[in-house]
């Protein structure tokens, strides 16, 4: 009995320690999916998600800027992830939404086709973009890792960077 | 310290304000050398900065200002004829001033430039003009001391009476400013300048008892002068208070921060005196940050469009609740906070408004510098000085008008001699006009000078290559007049100071443009030019006019359109492959909107459009849309960092309905149209789909047109074994509305030259005005088989010309290579 109790205490002191080290170390994501994989960014860079509502078409401007939308009174670009990482677009979903990403000044609105979730990541699990994608390379800051699946993790002072 | 910089902020706005006042007043002087009222004014600023410099020890400032405050005061009391001369060497010195002020403003110090060349001469003009001094022997040396009495007495020249005199007077005086300082104390403000208006009563008395006392001691003085005045002392009289000065400046003011201040307290005074006499009254003002403005501004932008949304809301809870009582009540709440809210908007607007007369103050000057320099004779006329625009435009529009003056000056007006055997007064004449039309104020400068010819700038820009001789032969004499703005142009034989370097007149255009104004030239070979220039009340909130083109809508700033016309298709016509219309006697060229905007044209039915007509400065374009849908009052919104730069756009809009309209740049707008492919009139993608792809043989389509039967047989024989569809029209007219009706879609036309009604000719001339048909292969099928028929039917735009009689397999090649007929099918 005194075993398994010491055993309890141990493990609960392992765990505890654990958390620790999370408290320091822990990145706080969150994760949306564009086409079939699964993106994320920081929580502090997201202004807001809103649903989907009318926008206006630039001109002049490659094809995954959408166009402006009004956001309470400011004109605010919105530009389509599937385009801008070069895939096909859809047509939008009850689960579409508009993530506003803030870095300064600088604010812009992108269309990711559904979110997952709140993502806390211990910053050990993080490993670097792997060297063999290279156009696209500047976006990504790095891959997480958590149980079975792969998150990419987005720069993004790249996303709203002007780059046309 | 910061005392010191206040007073010091305070100083230099003063100073800059008089100064701008002064370079009108000295060129008026010039024509006017006996105007008391002018000269005592241009003393005073002299006086009042001199004062103001020596209290903040700025002493080469004061030195500077101190001798033309001599030589002024000569002139003021008639000893000193202002001639041009001496007028160059006050303005020399004035300008100096300015450049110590400027040094000043930006460094905090006025060390650096020399006034001593300046001040030598100011000497030497106070001086140089013994023989006038000396012809009235008695007033030389009597006005003198009352000057000195008042602002610097001589006391090296004086008896000892005079002196006495004088301590008494200083000592009065000096119990006077305490009493007035005391008084003056008691209001934070009235130590620098002191606020009449808001001074209380006894305040005020203190300051009427000072001046009293002072004018006493003055009077008492200029007796004392009268009396001790001997003859011996006269020519003295004239240098010797520069030299003197300096020594005995200690005297009077032996501690500059008590002595100085009332200085131009003083002077103000007086001022304020005159003004009173003049009837008119001090206004009540209160200086502001520019930003406090911009912000209030920006917040009345939020207002508007809430405004315009609350409206927008309104509209569609009146269509939904139809009736009802409460309707009513929000009815009025609505149209007040409308009402409320453009007031409010017109009173901050008017709250940035500046006379325009701030920046027509400079050009007297301007005009009486040039005309020495080009030894002509001019003569600046201005009206509607007080004319108000907005502060940023004021700002703005300053350079332009340099341009267009300096150009008036060298360019238009002639010289004298050739004036006079022209006909014409010896002195030239531009007018400087500023009036309010609408919501826009214009800005007219006319000469009087030898105007422009337009074959002459068509010839010059040629020869520089700035047109092709091709543009030069079909363009209008106003397009011609617009010549001037283009970068490279100068119409000056010689380079001289002024113009000839060919950069200037495109500036006026690119800033001119920049507020989006409109510049409209007028001109008449040897009677003078007329440049007008229409500039919008304000920039952040404007007037638009939306269009509508497809599903998407622009804003289009009012202030750019001159008209909106609405026409049928047919009445687009197409030279050298640009489109354009009849507009009255114009040639208006045409540009598809959505062209510009890369607007994908889905149904493109309509029969009619609309035109609406931009004018930016000189230039005129017809812009296409499909639907107008009306005026509304928009506040410009930038883009953003992401989406700056964007051409042909010029920021955004929220509309009442929540959604965002892009507004149009014009001036980019044009520029864009001369490198657009023109779509105009041509079939949209779809009906293009139908011509274009072909799936079987009978997707082909060719019209015959032959007045006679046996003709139309003969071909239909010989082009029916190919399986495609034919359609046959007995002449001209009858081809046409065929065509027109648009119901089938035509891929060769076979012509006859010989018909009834309308002949090939005619036929295939119309045919090609229309832009849809130009890649229309016309074919003509003739008897006629002359050279010179030949080429007629080359120059009404035949592709083939076959002569009768043919054999069907010649007819039926000839057809296939023309419409590329697939054999495939």
């Amino acid at each position: 009995m005194s075993e398994k109790l010491q055993q309890i205490i141990n493990k609960q002191h392992k765990t505890l320690a654990g958390d620790d080290v999370k408290i320091d170390e822990v990145i706080q994501l969150v994760g949306f999916i564009v086409g079939d994989e699964e993106f994320s960014v920081p929580i502090l860079s997201i202004q807001e998600i809103i649903k989907p509502i009318t926008w206006t078409r630039v001109p002049q401007t490659p094809p995954y800027i959408l166009g402006v939308f009004n956001l309470r009174g400011s004109v605010i670009p919105l530009i389509d992830l599937r385009s801008r990482f070069g895939l096909e677009m859809i047509k939008h979903t009850e689960e579409t939404r508009f993530i506003v990403m803030k870095n300064g000044d600088d604010v812009a609105g992108f269309v990711i086709d559904r979110l997952t979730e709140a993502i806390r990541l211990p910053k050990k699990d993080v490993g670097p973009a792997p060297e063999t994608i290279s156009e696209e390379e500047s976006l990504i800051d790095g891959v997480g890792k958590q149980a079975d699946r792969i998150i990419t993790i987005l720069k993004v002072d790249k996303l709203l960077e002007r780059n046309f | 310290m910061d005392e010191f910089q206040e007073i010091l902020q305070d100083f230099l706005v003063e100073s800059f304000e008089l100064i701008e006042q002064l370079d009108q007043d000295l060129v008026e002087l010039e024509s006017h050398p006996d105007d008391l009222d002018l000269l005592n004014r241009i003393f005073r600023v002299a006086h009042t900065v001199k004062g103001a410099s020596s209290f903040l020890n700025f002493d080469v400032l004061t030195h500077l200002t101190h001798h033309m405050e001599n030589i002024l005061n000569l002139a003021r009391h008639g000893d000193l004829v202002i001639d041009p001369d001496v007028m160059d060497v006050i303005l020399e010195s004035i300008d100096l001033m300015k450049a110590l002020l400027v040094r000043i403003r930006d460094t905090g110090a006025d060390s650096g430039l020399d006034v001593s060349g300046c001040v030598e001469r100011l000497d030497a003009a106070a001086s140089g003009n013994p023989i006038a001094a000396a012809v009235e022997s008695t007033p030389e040396p009597e006005p003198e001391p009352v000057v000195e009495a008042e602002e610097e007495p001589d006391y090296a020249g004086m008896s000892d009476a005079e002196v006495e005199a004088e301590i008494e007077r200083l000592l009065s005086q000096r119990q006077a400013e305490d009493a007035a300082k005391r008084a003056a104390k008691q209001t934070e403000t009235a130590q620098e300048e002191p606020d009449y208006t808001g001074m209380s009563d006894a305040e005020v008395e203190a300051e009427i008892e000072r001046l009293l006392a002072q004018r006493q001691a003055e009077d008492a003085a200029k007796r004392a002068a009268k009396k001790e005045e001997s003859p011996a002392s006269q020519p003295k009289a004239v240098p010797a208070p520069i030299p003197a000065a300096p020594a005995p400046k200690p005297e009077p003011k032996p501690e500059p921060k008590a002595a100085a201040a009332p200085v131009p307290k003083r002077s103000e005074a007086k001022e304020e005196g005159e003004g009173n006499r003049g009837g008119s009254t001090v206004e009540q003002t209160i200086r502001v940050d520019v930003k406090r403005l911009d912000h209030l501004m920006n917040l009345i932008g939020e207002l508007v469009l809430g405004k315009n949304r609350l409206i927008k809301i309104n509209d569609d809870v009146e269509e939904r609740y139809e009736g009802e009582a409460f309707l009513e009540e929000l009815n009025q709440v609505v149209s007040i906070v409308s009402l409320v809210t453009t007031d409010l908007q017109i009173a901050v607007m008017k709250t940035r408004m500046l006379p325009i007369g701030k920046v027509f103050n400079k050009f007297p000057r301007m005009i009486r510098d040039l005309s020495r320099e080009l030894n002509k004779k001019i003569e600046l006329e201005i009206t509607g000085e007080e004319t108000e625009l907005d502060k940023s435009i004021v700002e703005e529009i300053g350079d332009p008008l340099v341009h267009i003056i300096r150009n008036s000056c060298d360019h238009g007006v002639e010289t004298p001699e050739t004036r006079l055997a022209a006909g014409k007064p010896e002195t030239g004449t531009i007018q400087l006009k500023a009036y309010h039309e609408g919501n826009h104020i214009v800005i007219q400068i006319i000469d009087d000078g030898k105007g422009l010819d337009a074959g002459m700038l068509k010839a010059k820009s040629v020869e520089k290559g700035i047109i092709t001789e091709k543009e030069a032969d079909t363009m209008s004499e106003k397009e011609a007049f617009g010549l001037i703005f283009r970068p490279g142009f100068s119409t000056a034989a010689q380079v001289t100071s002024v113009s000839g370097r060919g950069v200037g007149m495109d500036v006026v255009k690119t800033n001119i443009e920049k507020l989006n104004g409109m510049i409209d030239i007028d001109s008449e070979v040897g009677k003078g030019t007329s440049m007008k220039l229409k500039i919008p009340l304000t920039l952040a909130i404007i007037q638009a006019l939306l269009v509508g083109v497809q599903e998407e809508y622009y804003a289009i700033p009012l202030a750019s359109v001159l008209e909106t016309v609405r026409i049928s298709k047919d009445e687009i016509y197409t030279v050298e492959s640009r489109s354009v219309m009849r507009l009255r006697d114009e040639v208006l060229s045409l540009v598809h909107i959505g062209d510009i905007f890369e607007v994908e044209r889905v149904f493109d039915n309509s029969e009619h459009a609309y035109v609406v007509v931009l004018g930016l400065a000189e230039s005129k374009i017809g812009l296409i849309v499909d639907s107008l849908v009306g005026q509304e009052e928009i506040v410009i919104k930038s883009l953003g960092e992401y989406l700056k730069g964007i051409e042909g756009i010029a920021g955004a809009t929220i509309r009442g309905d929540g959604g965002v309209t892009l507004i149009v740049d014009v001036a980019a707008l044009m520029q864009m149209a001369k490198s657009v492919k023109s779509t105009v009139g041509q079939e949209s993608p779809e009906a293009k789909g139908r011509g274009g792809v072909k799936t079987s043989a009978s997707d082909y389509t060719v019209m015959i047109v032959d007045d006679s039967k046996t003709d139309r047989t003969i071909m239909r024989k010989a082009l029916e074994p190919m399986g495609i569809t034919l359609v046959e029209a007995v002449d001209g007219v009858e081809a046409l509305n065929v065509l027109k009706q648009g119901e089938h879609a035509f891929d060769a036309m076979l012509i006859d030259i010989e018909m009834p009604r309308m002949d090939g000719y005619t036929l295939a001339g119309e045919i090609k005005k229309y832009n849809k048909y130009k890649q229309l292969p016309l074919i003509a099928v003739t008897s006629r088989s002359g050279k010179a028929d030949r080429m007629r039917g080359v120059e009404s735009g035949m592709v083939e010309y076959i002569t009768k009689p043919y054999s069907p397999e010649y007819l039926m090649n000839v057809v296939k290579r023309n419409i590329k007929f697939n054999e495939g099918l």
